[in-house]
Order: structure tokens, then C-alpha cells, then sequence
């Protein structure tokens, strides 16, 4: 190979690479800027028979290229006792198959830890950031 | 004609030859050979370009935001090797689709060598890709990698087709360096080389339908599509439709078999629009004979003989041209092919290889050739152009009987005014050369027989180890990489 087109090579290579580095970076801002604003949390109290309460608060729709993903957080005795999926990206078949892997892991994750302050699920990142995303929304609905 | 000739005493050389002074000459096959080397450049960058454009993709994807956590990096890193490996692993098949750009600019040997070059890199990166994304989307879930591979397989549609996959691969790359080593029958390692099909094709499903890369409606999902669906359709095109459109259009019939040494035969074939095939003197096929016994075995042969068009007076029913084939018993089958009767039909895939004028870059040509090698030179020496006195045919074997065809040959190189010296005697005992005994002793090398030669192409052909030392002289004297044109023949 003559220098030349090594050096053609290379180039372009780097010249590839930066500009996919740069619409990927692209690709994370505007993602972040559709799930903040989109973001209105609506709550439905209410109350159950003896001293404890459980509240169901529902969490922003957040937007994703895949679909939309909105979850409800039960709280009860200052507790997350369950997160419900109320959507999940399901734009294509392998979305919703991303989507049920995904779910129930997150939700296992969230209850462990008390917070959405969780791992992403590898594989279904997408997914994850906007399910956290959507759940944090509830919480701060419920001042969590 | 069985005597050592020393350069002073050339075989033959036409009075043409040396006396005439000319004004130099125009370089006429610079502009070709500038042409292959540029070609060569494109594949080369092509090459290149593919696996970092598949990292591209990935960027282009947002996958760098992976990198914020242990999980989220071997996953990342995983998605990478998966994504250059897969590329890899396409520019492997298209590498040996026998696409005519690729055999015209490198040569058929030369793609399967930086094919064989390709195996592990790949196989490595395929493997790290499934341990990666193991590991990773394990350790996401808070599972170990085995059980994250479990519940994938379980739970993810098409993820068992892709383990299935990694562990043709291993398969595959493990038996053929065995069968490499061990020198198992061809036909074996083709058959296993077929297992890579399976893998590529259980591979590609979870491709498109896990992780988010190529989700439907993106950019990156046609790509990828384009390139799967290109190669594919380069080795229908190359490996399945051309080669039964060669055979149905030249319909070669064996004609006769003539044994011209004791293990040596030459097959001659008759067939229609022979004159397709012009220029491919040199050149070798893989011929299949259909007949009971021979038909699953196909053999790699050059022609020994440029082919003969039919002319118009001889279209009769049987009508043709003429292709010629010589063959050596070098065991696996080809003894058997002595017996083959006139009459059986002939498949072919080709012609193949840059052993032809396509790869000329100088009016001058120098031809080295030993044992069953001599054969292509021969039909070379038909068809190449080159001015009275501008080639020298150097021809190696241990006696005057193992010079096959040297007669044709000597009247080729009369004919058209080469010089041609018969180099015999046993081979050194002591020195590493590729000169008899005798001629290194009396302290000839190559320039004594091709004075020009730097300035010349460089054609050569023989058994492995002869061949080897003949570059590493032909290198010696000064010879650049395009003009050096050599075939294995051996395998």
C-alpha cells in the first residue's frame, strides 16, 4: 500500500470515526432535552382501609425514539412498594422485546434500592434512561 | 537437451535478438500495471475503512455514553468487537468470493492469504464480544456472565441462534488450522469451511433484532443490510451462478489424456466460445469431471496451453476450441485423473489468478519455472506479448524428463525470439539455492541468466521452498513487489 493511500486511509478513518463521535454526542443531548421537557407528573391519591396509606403517583411520558415509557410508583409507608409500567417502548417488535426483558429487571432494581437511582439494563439503554427518567418524575410528585 | 547450459550457451536465443540496438522503448504496460496498483490502493483503503465504519456506526448511535460505569464499558467494548468482528468476518467471504475486481488487482492467492490473515482477528473479537456483552449485561442485572448467557438464551429471541453461531466460529477457525496442519484432503476442509455459512447466517438474526443499533427506520440498519445482503449476493454471483454459466457456456468435453512422463499427463478438452477464454494462458481453473469417482472432487489447474478458438471452417457437431490442462500425480486424486475417458463432460470455476499479462508492468519479462510449474509458464509464453530478445525462460528440474513440455517450449521461445536456459542437474546439498549444484558452484546466479532482470516482470513458478529462494534472489536484485508475479502451486 503506497503512502498515499495510507495516508488517505487513515483520514478518512479518523474523519469516520469523529463524525460519528459527533452525532452520536448529538443524538445524547437531544434525548435528554425531550425527556425534561415533557415532564408533568399527575398524582391520584388514595386511601386504603387502616393506618397505613398507599399512593399511586404517575410519572412523566417520556419520549423516545422507540416509543413512549410511562410508569406509576406506589408508595406506602414512605416506601416504593410497586412500579407499574403504564407504557413501554413498543415503536417495534424488538422494542417490546427489549422493552419486557428490561422492565421487570428495573423494577427489581428500583424496589431493592428505594430510589430510581439505579443501573441501566444492558442492551436496553434507551429504555432504561427514560423508565428512570419517567419514575424520578413520579417520585418528585410524591416528594419522595 | 538434458545437459547443464551455462549462460554463455543459451538453449536457443533468435537472431533477432541481442544484435538489433532500438531506441528504448515505451513502457507499454506501465499504464496498466499503474491502474492495478492504484485498484489495489481502493481495496486496500476499502478495507481499512470497513471495520472503523462499523465503530463509526456505533458512535453515530450515541454508544459512547455506555462508558459511565463497569457494566455499561464491557458492554460498550462488547457492541465494538461484535460490530468490527462481523466486518471482519464479511470482508473474509467477500475476500474469497472470487469477485474478478479482487482477482484482477491481487490475485487470487493473495485474497485468500490476507483472508487466512482475517481468521483470528476475527474469531478473537467475536469471542470477546460474547464474554463482553455476557459480562456486562450480567453484571447490569447483578447475575454472573453463565447465567446471563442462560437467561439471554431463554429469554431473548434469536440469542440462541447467536450462540449457536459463536461456537460454529470456534469450530471452524480450530478445525481448519488442525486440518491445515494435519494436511487433511481438501475436501474436508471445504466442507468444514461450509460450517461458516451456518455461522455467518445464525449470526446475523440477533443482529438486527437485539440491541438498538440497527433498529428498524435507522440509517445504520441499511448499511448494515447493504453490506449482509452484498456480500451474500457477491458469492451467489461469483461462487454459484458464474461458475455453471462457464460450464453451460463451454460445454468442455476431454478429448483425449496423453502421458508425457511417468507421472505426468496432459488433459486436453474441446468446448464452445473457447475464444471467451483468450488471454487466460497461465491462468488456472478448478475442473470438476463428471464422471463416477471424479465428479466431487474439484482440482486446481493452470492451463498449459492458451486456448485455442475454433475457427470457422471447424464448427462442426463436435466444434471448438481447444483448452489443454498438465497434470501431476501429486497424489489426492489427480492420478486418478489419468484414467479419465474422452467424452466426460467437464465443469469449471474461472479462470482465476494474475499469473497472465494482466499483471504485466515492463516490455521485458523473465519466467522462472520447476517441476509441474513449468506447465503455466508455457502458456504464458504462448500468449504474453513481448519484443524478440525481451524474455528469458529459465526452466529448473533434475533431468531433461522432468522439464515437462520443454520442447513446446523451445519452439515458443524460437518462435518468438526468447532465450531460453535449461537449468538441471540435483539440487545443492550444502547451499541454500535454487540453482543445481553445479551452476552455484561455478558462480552463476540470476543475473548471469537474466542480466535485465530489474527491469523486468518476473514471473515464477514451482514447489514452495524452490520458489521461496528464487524470490528471495529475484529480490536481491533489485526487483520492486509489482513486478514480481508468483503462483503457488502446491496446494
Amino acid at each position: 500500500m503506497r503512502i498515499r493511500a495510507a495516508l488517505a486511509t487513515a483520514l478518512a478513518s479518523a474523519g469516520i470515526l469523529l463524525a460519528g463521535w459527533q452525532s452520536g454526542a448529538h443524538i445524547a443531548d437531544t434525548g435528554t432535552a425531550t425527556t425534561t421537557s415533557l415532564s408533568s407528573a399527575t398524582t391520584s391519591d388514595k386511601s386504603s382501609t387502616g393506618s397505613t396509606t398507599a399512593a399511586t403517583y404517575d410519572g412523566a411520558s417520556v419520549q423516545t425514539r422507540f416509543g413512549t415509557v410511562q410508569v406509576q410508583v406506589t408508595i406506602q409507608d414512605g416506601k416504593i412498594t410497586e412500579v407499574t409500567a403504564l407504557q413501554l417502548t413498543d415503536a417495534e417488535r424488538k422494542s417490546a422485546q427489549i422493552s419486557s426483558r428490561a422492565a421487570p429487571a428495573l423494577r427489581s432494581e428500583v424496589l431493592q434500592a428505594q430510589s430510581a437511582s439505579v443501573q441501566t439494563i444492558g442492551g436496553a439503554t434507551v429504555t432504561s434512561d427514560a423508565y428512570l427518567t419517567s419514575l424520578q418524575a413520579a417520585l418528585d410528585a410524591a416528594n419522595f | 537437451m538434458t545437459s547443464l547450459l551455462t549462460p554463455d550457451s543459451p538453449a536457443e536465443s533468435t537472431p533477432a535478438a541481442a544484435s538489433r540496438k532500438r531506441p528504448p522503448a515505451v513502457e507499454r504496460f506501465r499504464p496498466q500495471a499503474r491502474r492495478r496498483l492504484a485498484r489495489a490502493d481502493v481495496l486496500a483503503f476499502l478495507a481499512w475503512l470497513s471495520p472503523v465504519a462499523a465503530a463509526a456506526l456505533w458512535l453515530a448511535d450515541g454508544g459512547a455514553r455506555g462508558f459511565n460505569s463497569w457494566a455499561g464499558t464491557a458492554t460498550a467494548l462488547g457492541i465494538v468487537a461484535g460490530l468490527i468482528g462481523m466486518d471482519l468476518v464479511l470482508l473474509m467471504l467477500l475476500l474469497a468470493a472470487r469477485i474478478p475486481f479482487i482477482d484482477n488487482t491481487i490475485g487470487h492467492d493473495r485474497a485468500l492469504e490476507v483472508h487466512k490473515k482475517l481468521g483470528k482477528p476475527a474469531l478473537y473479537l467475536l469471542l470477546a464480544h460474547g464474554l463482553l456483552i455476557a459480562f456486562g449485561y450480567g453484571a447490569a442485572e447483578g447475575l454472573d456472565p453463565v447465567s446471563e448467557l442462560v437467561s439471554l438464551w431463554v429469554n431473548v429471541p434469536d440469542m440462541w441462534l447467536a450462540i449457536v453461531s459463536m461456537v460454529l466460529f470456534v469450530a471452524v477457525v480450530v478445525t481448519s488450522l488442525v486440518a491445515v496442519r494435519r494436511r487433511f484432503a481438501y475436501e474436508f476442509w471445504y466442507v468444514i469451511h461450509l460450517l461458516t455459512y451456518a455461522a455467518v447466517l445464525t449470526a446475523i438474526p440477533h443482529q438486527f433484532s437485539v440491541g438498538g443499533l440497527f433498529v428498524e427506520g435507522s440509517w445504520q440498519r441499511w448499511y448494515w443490510l447493504a453490506l449482509c445482503m452484498g456480500t451474500g449476493a457477491a458469492l451467489l454471483i461469483h461462487r454459484v451462478y458464474q461458475p455453471l454459466a462457464a460450464s453451460f457456456r463451454h460445454q468442455l468435453t476431454v478429448s483425449r489424456v496423453v502421458r508425457i512422463a511417468p507421472d505426468v499427463f496432459s488433459i486436453e478438452m474441446t468446448g464452445l466460445n473457447v475464444e471467451r477464454l483468450a488471454g487466460s494462458g497461465g491462468r488456472f481453473f478448478f475442473w470438476r469431471f463428471l464422471a463416477p469417482g471424479h465428479w466431487w472432487q474439484a482440482h486446481p489447474f493452470s492451463l498449459s496451453a492458451e486456448p485455442v478458438a475454433a475457427t470457422p471452417t471447424d464448427r462442426g457437431p463436435t466444434g471448438t476450441g481447444k483448452l489443454r490442462i498438465t497434470v501431476r500425480n501429486l497424489g489426492d486424486g489427480s492420478a486418478r485423473l489419468a484414467h479419465v475417458k474422452p467424452g466426460t463432460k467437464v465443469a469449471i470455476e474461472g479462470p482465476y489468478g494474475l499469473f497472465s499479462t494482466a499483471a504485466r508492468s515492463r516490455n521485458n519479462v523473465v519466467m522462472i519455472g520447476a517441476g509441474i510449474g513449468i506447465t503455466p509458464l508455457r502458456s504464458l509464453l504462448e500468449s504474453t506479448p513481448f519484443e524478440p530478445g525481451h524474455a528469458t525462460v529459465l526452466l529448473r528440474g533434475h533431468g531433461g524428463s522432468e522439464l515437462f513440455l520443454g520442447q513446446e517450449i523451445m519452439a515458443l521461445c524460437q518462435a518468438r525470439g526468447a532465450t531460453l536456459y535449461h537449468l538441471t542437474g540435483p539440487r545443492s546439498a550444502g547451499l541454500h539455492t535454487w540453482l543445481p549444484q553445479s551452476a552455484a558452484e561455478a558462480g552463476f546466479t540470476l543475473s548471469s541468466y537474466a542480466p535485465g532482470i530489474a527491469e523486468a516482470d518476473v514471473y515464477v513458478c514451482g514447489p514452495t521452498p524452490w520458489a521461496a529462494s528464487v524470490i528471495r534472489d529475484v529480490q536481491s536484485e533489485g526487483v520492486p513487489a509489482e513486478q514480481l508475479h508468483y503462483e503457488r502451486f502446491d496446494w
